[in-house]
């Protein structure tokens, strides 16, 4: 491995988790008082490796800051629901980069909700129950309105790096 | 062909589109797949017939020597109709938990779900 992608990877990896102890200081769950609800800024650094770095990259950041997001605040049974939620939006924002077709919108869009069902499904393993299914539809309009949300930060945030080294890293797909 | 992966494309719509009815999808099929809540259990001649979820408003009928209209509503249920000579399933009324309405002369016995109280009925 290449140092500056280490070095890439471990600025990206504690920016993910910066970015999800922030957001719990937002009060999301009084808008929605839904149990998982959250704007998934994480998700933001999630795409920039994805884009900037390489799916496979973008993969191994993604497996360290879910395990030490657990570490930090989330505890283990955070850890099985942010791990399957994330690896299922990982799975689907990379697939969708790569068809090409969507810009970070809709990636971003594509991701969030592919997370909830994630989110949902690991929940529902957990209790053994198939009724945590119930809030996927909940959790799929407000995972509709993050995912806007995170892919126009996405974009604020991709447009500023342009012009700079990253962005020699391709800004088109 | 290269595009701007910043901007906003009609495809992100289209993803958005789907996963809006994704939601409302799920919306109306997860109630009818997954019936929750409280059950009653509609027995002829000892026999389970049907299981009702009070969930769900409905009316059907059972059919064995006579014919007692069932009707479930707000969750509770009822035998709202019958042909029966005495009618005493129809009297019983709306129920929604804890013993049964029973319709003798069909032989017809709707097992409501459990009122928490211990029951102390022969079987």
């Amino acid at each position: 491995m290449k140092t500056i992608t280490l070095a890439r990877s471990a600025l990206l990896v504690a920016m993910a988790l910066a970015l999800s102890y922030m957001e719990r200081f937002l009060p999301l769950q009084l808008i929605v008082p839904l149990p998982g609800v959250k704007l998934g800024l994480a998700n933001l650094v999630t795409m920039m490796a994805l884009y900037f770095l390489s799916a496979r990259q973008g993969f191994v950041i993604l497996l360290l800051r879910c395990v030490l997001g657990s570490v930090f605040y989330g505890g283990l049974s955070g850890l099985a629901m942010s791990l399957t939620g994330g690896i299922l939006a990982y799975a689907v924002m990379a697939a969708a980069k790569k068809s090409g077709s969507f810009s970070v919108y809709g990636v971003s869009i594509l991701g969030a909700a592919a997370h909830n069902l994630g989110q949902v499904l690991a929940a529902g393993m957990m209790m053994g129950s198939v009724y945590t299914l119930f809030y996927l539809p909940f959790l799929l309009l407000t995972g509709l309105l993050t995912g806007v949300i995170t892919g126009s930060a996405a974009a604020f945030a991709f447009r500023a790096l342009r012009g700079t080294k990253l962005d020699a890293l391709t800004h088109t797909a | 062909m290269k595009r701007d992966v910043l901007k906003f494309r009609k495809s992100d719509l289209l993803a958005a589109a789907l996963v809006l009815l994704a939601a409302l999808l799920t919306c109306a099929l997860l109630p009818r797949l997954m019936q929750t809540g409280e059950f009653a259990s509609v027995y002829q001649d000892g026999r389970l017939i049907r299981r009702v979820p009070l969930t769900v408003d409905q009316t059907f009928s059972v059919t064995g020597d006579y014919t007692n209209t069932v009707t479930v509503k707000d969750g509770k249920i009822a035998v709202t109709v019958s042909d029966c000579p005495t009618n005493d399933c129809v009297h019983q009324g709306w129920r929604s938990s804890g013993g049964a309405i029973i319709c003798l002369p069909n032989r017809v016995e709707i097992r409501l779900p459990s009122d928490g109280t211990v029951d102390i009925s022969v079987p």
